[in-house]
């Protein structure tokens, strides 16, 4: 069995303060998996250890059987690996359009009009054909987060990380994303995903997560996860955010 | 009272070449300080500390020190030393020294208030430093940095009168010479003043419309 991703035993801290300690997660090609675990949990740390946005101090990361753990020319890495951020992060000085050719074109050095016509098709893949000359500042949040989906996808990634891609947004706004996050796993995309979305992990998830004090306290598949967890944190928290 | 600006609008023209001279120090030193300021903002965001603390220092120095006592430390100092600069060279060089520490700490100022999570969500799609730098970060520093910018122009336009006192002829230097022959201090420190004025609103009327032209992105 090959694995997209493996992280062995990861520990991670920030100054003095211990972040992930004994990590491990392997993630089979097209698994969706989503972690959940109260704030400070080491939950974004994860997922941005993945893409080696924060180096570590032990352990080892795998992705796509290379070794990457002391990689320096994290570029090409970066290219197969989508994030989605809480807050969009999207680049306020550039049209919806140019967000999304932006590293198709500098990166890639695709043709613009290659890039271009990619990046109009997955515009319409997430609804917001209409919005290409828009500026970021002029979309609603939902809108938003769709276009920094779109432009993770654009580079074609093999896989998709997903921090808390709707905790930002106004309740009547969390649909609409989702729903393009729920397309995408039909299609067959490799995704973690950060989320207190229950309902989300129930449908998409092949595995949930739940993460304490930088370990994983338990795993499951959802059915197993929800109906019975077995460890008293697990419970505690799921009771906690039912409410 | 009796005031008489016939004189001064005779001699307008000598006025005139002092703002030319004015205009030459302030843009050229505005030019130098410029690259001085972006190269101290890179130097003071690097991870490398020796530049770091190079860029720190220069800021310090010059931030700490009257823009007077470094024109005279390069004129008048320096050729203690076997430097001898002309004085439109000590002029300029000083001047722009001195407002590209300035412009160090507002470029840096800049850069650092751009969301830290612009350059992650750059990196993350694959680019490197410098793509992400001058693609992302630095258009939008950039529109933090236009007002700070031009505070700092209209200053370095204002400093270009110290010049005169490593004797470059400038307008201010003009304006004294003038003052020499005709005693018509009113007069001609007046029209100095308004002319300065004048300057200086240029700058502000095209920060103003590229403040307005940015505005919507
Ligand atoms: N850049 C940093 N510098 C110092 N400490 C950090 C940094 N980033 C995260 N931490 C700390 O690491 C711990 C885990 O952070 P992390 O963001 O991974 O948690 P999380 O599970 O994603 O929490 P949340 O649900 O609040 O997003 C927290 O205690 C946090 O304060
Ligand atoms: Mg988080």
């Amino acid at each position: 069995m090959s694995y997209i991703v493996e992280m062995k035993d990861i520990y991670k801290s920030f100054g003095d303060i211990e972040v992930l300690k004994g990590f491990n997660l392997k993630l089979r090609e097209k698994e969706k998996v989503v972690i959940i675990g109260p704030s400070g949990s080491g939950k974004s740390t994860v997922l941005r250890c993945i893409n080696r946005l924060e180096p570590i101090q032990r352990g080892s990361i795998i992705f796509a059987g290379d070794e990457i753990t002391t990689k320096t020319d994290l570029c090409m890495l970066r290219t197969h690996i989508g994030m989605v951020f809480q807050r969009f992060n999207l680049f306020p000085h550039k049209t919806v359009l140019e967000n999304i050719i932006e590293a198709p074109t500098i990166v890639k050095k695709m043709p613009l009009d290659t890039a271009k016509d990619i990046a109009i098709q997955i515009l319409d893949r997430v609804g917001l054909a209409d919005k290409q000359s828009s500026y970021p500042k002029e979309l609603s949040g939902g809108q938003q987060q769709r276009v920094a989906i779109a432009r993770a996808l654009a580079m074609s990634p093999k896989i998709m990380l997903f921090d808390e891609p709707t905790s930002a947004l106004d309740p009547e706004l969390v649909g609409e994303v989702l729903l393009v996050m729920k397309d995408l796993a039909m299609e067959g995309m490799t995704m973690v995903v950060v989320t207190h979305e229950m309902d989300f992990a129930r449908e998409v998830a092949d595995r949930v997560i739940f993460m304490d004090q930088g370990i994983i306290v338990e795993e499951g598949t959802p059915h197993e996860f929800f109906a019975n967890p077995a460890c008293e944190r697990t419970k505690m928290f799921l009771k906690r955010i039912k409410h | 009272m009796n005031l008489d600006y016939s004189i001064v609008i005779a001699k307008f023209p000598i006025l005139l070449e002092g703002c030319w001279v004015t205009l030459q120090i302030s843009f050229f030193s505005l030019l130098l300080g410029m690259i001085f300021g972006i190269a101290g903002a890179l130097c003071r965001i690097s991870s490398n500390s020796i530049l770091n603390s190079l860029a720190f220092l220069y800021v310090w120095i010059i931030r700490g020190t009257p823009v007077m006592v470094q024109l005279f430390i390069l004129y008048f100092g320096l050729p203690q030393l076997g430097i001898k600069l002309s004085s439109m060279t000590a002029g300029i060089l000083g001047l722009a020294i001195n407002t590209g520490a300035y412009i160090t700490e507002i470029i840096r100022a800049g850069i650092q208030a751009v969301d830290k999570g612009q350059m992650e969500a750059a990196v993350s799609l694959g680019m490197n430093y410098r793509q992400a730098m001058v693609r992302i970060i630095g258009p939008q520093a950039a529109k933090i940095c236009i007002p700070p910018l031009v505070n700092q122009f209209i200053m370095t336009l204002k400093n270009s009168s110290i010049a005169s006192l490593v004797t470059i002829v400038e307008l201010l230097r003009t304006g004294e010479q003038l003052i020499y022959t005709t005693f018509r201090s009113f007069e001609v420190y007046t029209t100095i003043a308004v002319l300065y004025l004048i300057m200086n609103s240029f700058f502000m009327v095209v920060a103003d419309k590229l403040e307005k032209r940015m505005a919507r992105q």
